[in-house]
């Protein structure tokens, strides 16, 4: 289907913008699959889950809330970035993390850009659901 | 998913974050499929070669 039929599919107001953002920080992708972006709700969709998924298999750590560290903070935000991801990663991996080794501390980090992936794809779909020419 | 990724070397491990960012910054910055695949393999690209070169920077203090 054509862009231009596309957007004029779904029209943009503040509402579906915050719906939108709100959905695709739950579940990534979801906010595209509301837009009836199709395609890039599934690349985000499987991008996201794939990364996440595979930083939980690596025994990545996943940060708590109750973090004192300004670092950990941070962590936990992007961690949060992914969403279901990270409610349900001790459903994902239940081993739990071990930081102790390398592929430990590899697997926190790609949990963690999975989660700032993702912000970047709510941002777009909160862009797109008001009505924005995102991409 | 331990089966698919609780294996992986670091360097699989590092293919497999560049080709992953690379593939979602291209739907996020390009439109159409020619555009989305040349950026995907030019950031791809760009990842292994930074990284590589910084493992060689690094190589020298881990003696």
């Amino acid at each position: 289907m054509d862009e231009t039929i596309k957007r004029e599919a779904v029209k943009g107001n503040h509402m579906m913008g915050v719906v939108a953002g709100l959905a695709g920080w739950v579940v990534p992708g979801l906010g595209h699959l509301v837009l009836r972006r199709w395609s890039k709700a599934a690349v985000y969709f499987l991008c996201v889950g794939g990364l996440a998924c595979a930083g939980l298999a690596m025994r990545g750590g996943v940060f708590g809330p109750g973090a004192a560290d300004v670092f950990d903070r941070l962590g936990f935000f992007a961690d949060l970035g992914a969403g279901v991801f990270y409610f349900l990663a001790h459903q994902i991996q239940s081993a739990g993390p071990d930081v102790a080794h390398a592929t430990g501390d590899y697997g926190t980090r790609l949990f963690a850009a999975a989660g700032m992936l993702n912000l970047l794809t709510v941002l777009e779909a909160y862009d797109l659901g008001r009505g924005g020419d995102a991409r | 998913m331990n089966f698919l990724f609780g294996s992986l070397t670091h360097f699989e491990a590092l293919l497999f974050f560049a080709l992953v960012v690379s593939v979602t910054f291209a739907f996020l910055s390009k439109r159409g499929i020619v555009e989305r695949a040349k950026y995907t393999l030019w950031a791809f690209l760009a990842f292994l070669l930074v990284a590589i070169g910084i493992g060689w920077l690094m190589y020298p203090f881990s003696q």
